[in-house]
């Protein structure tokens, strides 16, 4: 094969810039990993070569799947070594790497309806960040979206850091630690006089996260997302599952992509449904299908709905205290909670409310950060 | 076609390690034994990640066999800690000791440093491969993805100094430098300290052609047309939307079963009979059923 790109020391650095550009997470570390299996390999521009370096840089299913694209694009741009030119010019001017903001992907749910005139231009500065904080998920503007979503990752993964914190510090005494009793015993003569206890070793609990995503739901699941991809880090476990008539398991696309690219997939999936919510039905797939996932262990159960079921308020009352039983603590998330006037009179919210330990409203971001106490 | 000597030195080419792979029964492309190659040469760990049954623990198999070397396996499990991944003291020997001792003239001290001595130390399996005398041996830590962060921090360290404080006795330096191999399914992701770490490969569901050399080369009595039946047939069954997707130990499972009841070819009465080999749940075996088995059997799987 012909090469465009001078393989060298100096080319390969730049390729893994231009990686890094593509969405690949090449630090330092991969980079240097890439150089020294390049130098191994010694044979220049063959299937090893490429292959050496998908090796040494990629580090997952996804960033595996494109690699092969990017790598084309470096060193095969048609005689001209484009993208490696291109990549001079970013790297002189050393610009940070922004995240792709998903700020357009929630246009797509959330209507497209002008919105009141009082709604003030300026992003930057605290009385602007105190309104994103406060307004409901449903009446964002475009330009909103993404300052909202900046500050919400940042305080979500503030959140995620303190909930571990506390985890650590929580002192119980546990079982008894064989290895310093058996040491402080001989001084006694092999009776085991004072016995020592390990700390009981902390284990994070599990998240089961259930999301309507009817008619106007949806906009406040899909905000609700990101709390579930921020908090990732401190559960063990975090399973997500969209649900409207059926149930649909999406813990997965959370697990393996980067938010923005997660959104768009479960956007789509959002927009692909109508009809009438079956909330009953749902939790009673939940319990059949994925009953395993709420039984083990320490688990905190979250359902953001506001609770219009078509199904039977008997299915959904009998479907909630089945999951109740398995869980430690359920949470259910009412988006119309934010509303002053609400009540909850519907037959669907008032039959499952005697099985829930916690109801909150979950409509802007002040809310979910007000989660924190409950988990 | 040189074959290697038994120390990593000695692993001449990518192509070697493809033969020399071949011969022990395993069919490796080409990606993965340019990354089994380097990991050989850099002495870096290399994570292997891929759905279940496609070979990813044999890997470390295999290539201690190539390798001429031990194999010492860690199964990871939620709740896996140090006491059953480094090493625990013998508790009840401890105690037994003490009592015996309780008469002699010795002082607390060197009946501690008796008590607390190799003796007592029951090695667990990352403990043991620093500790191999002879040659590197290779480490297969499997299924990572089930072990927790904590256990994954301690791991990390141990990959950075190959060794091992052990309080009562000092700090064990690794006499050979093991090769680590790790393999994931996926079911979380892992801490990204541990990814820059390692050498990355995933493993696909095989083509066709890969398939039934894979099939041959650990059935080699199988007759051809059978092969190629289970092959179609599995790879059809690959289209279905499974919950347990069947990786290639299905397959070797479904062609030994029909080698074992004595079957020439694989028709829709053979099928039914040996679904178990193939679906793993009541939900699988109905999607499949409701495929129909005659439409698998007969259906050209897409390239």
């Amino acid at each position: 094969m012909s090469e465009a790109v001078a393989i060298d020391a100096k080319s390969i650095v730049q390729f893994c810039r231009f990686a890094r550009e593509q969405g690949l997470s090449v630090g330092v570390q991969k980079t240097l990993l890439g150089l020294r299996a390049a130098a191994v390999l010694g044979a220049p521009a063959s299937e090893d070569f490429k292959s050496g370096l998908r090796t040494a840089l990629c580090s997952n299913q996804e960033e595996w799947e494109s690699f092969d694209g990017i790598f084309d694009a470096f060193w095969h741009e048609a005689g001209s070594g484009h993208a490696k030119r291109q990549a001079e010019r970013r790297s002189a001017r050393a610009t940070d790497h922004n995240p792709q903001s998903s700020g357009s992907l929630m246009s797509g749910v959330i209507g497209s309806e002008e919105s009141e005139p009082g709604g003030s231009q300026e992003i930057a500065g605290a009385s602007a960040r105190e309104r994103l904080r406060k307004a409901d998920f449903s009446t964002l503007r475009q330009d909103d979206l993404s300052a909202l979503e900046e500050i919400a990752l940042r305080l979500l993964r503030q959140m995620s850091l303190r909930l571990s914190r506390r985890r650590r510090i929580a002192n119980l005494r546990g079982r008894v630690d064989l290895r310093r009793t058996i040491r402080s015993s001989i001084s006694r003569g092999g009776e085991p006089i004072d016995l020592r206890y390990q700390d009981r070793r902390p284990r994070p609990p599990r998240l089961v996260i259930l999301l309507d995503i009817s008619g106007s739901m949806s906009a406040y699941s899909l905000f609700l997302v990101r709390f579930a991809y921020a908090l990732q880090k401190y559960f063990q476990r975090v399973d997500t599952f969209l649900f409207s008539t059926s149930l649909v398991d999406v813990t997965r696309i959370l697990h393996s992509r980067r938010l923005p690219a997660a959104l768009q997939a479960l956007s789509q999936i959002a927009a692909g449904w109508s009809g009438g919510t079956k909330i009953g039905g749902s939790l009673a797939e939940l319990n059949r299908l994925h009953g395993r996932k709420l039984h083990s262990g320490d688990t905190l159960f979250i359902i953001l709905s506001d609770g219009w079921d078509t199904g039977s308020p008997e299915l959904l009352a009998a479907e909630l205290a089945a999951v109740k039983r398995r869980v430690r603590k359920l949470i259910w998330l009412n988006p119309l909670l934010g509303l002053a006037e609400y009540r909850p009179l519907t037959q669907g919210m008032s039959a499952a409310l005697p099985h829930v330990d916690v109801f909150a409203a979950a409509h802007n971001l002040e809310s979910l950060l007000q989660l924190e106490r409950h988990l | 076609m040189s074959f290697p000597t038994p120390s990593g030195d000695g692993v001449q080419s990518v192509d070697a390690v493809v033969a020399g792979f071949e011969t022990l029964g395993y069919i490796a492309d080409r990606s993965l034994a340019t990354a089994v190659y380097l990991a050989t040469k850099l002495r870096k760990p290399i994570l292997v990640e891929g759905h279940a049954g496609l070979g990813k623990t044999e890997v470390a198999k295999v290539l201690a066999a190539f390798l001429k070397t031990k194999l010492i396996r860690l199964q990871c499990y939620e709740g896996l800690d140090v006491s059953s991944a480094v090493y625990e003291w013998n508790y009840q020997k401890q105690l037994l000791a003490i009592k015996i001792q309780e008469r002699s003239q010795q002082t607390v001290e060197e009946k501690e440093r008796h008590v607390f001595s190799r003796e007592f130390l029951l090695e667990r399996p990352l403990l043991q491969s620093i500790l191999i005398e002879d040659s590197s041996p290779v480490l297969l830590i499997d299924e990572i993805d089930r072990a927790d962060e904590a256990f994954e921090a301690f791991l990390l360290e141990l990959l950075s100094d190959f060794q091992i404080s052990i309080p009562e006795l000092g700090t064990v330096q690794a006499r050979h430098v093991p090769y680590v191999v790790l393999t994931s399914n996926r079911s979380r992701e892992l801490g990204d300290a541990l990814k820059r770490r390692c050498l990355y490969q995933w493993i696909e569901y095989p083509s066709l052609e890969k398939e039934m050399r894979i099939v041959r080369a650990r059935l080699p009595g199988i007759e051809e047309t059978l092969a190629a039946q289970v092959v179609r047939y599995v790879q059809s069954v690959r289209q279905l939307h499974l919950s347990k997707t069947p990786g290639t130990a299905e397959t070797l499972d479904c062609a030994q079963a029909l080698t074992v009841l004595g079957r020439q070819q694989l028709d829709a009465m053979t099928a039914e009979e040996t679904l178990g080999c193939i679906s793993k749940s009541v939900e699988d075996t109905a999607k499949i059923r409701a495929a129909g088995l005659e439409h698998l059997l007969s259906s050209t799987p897409e390239a």
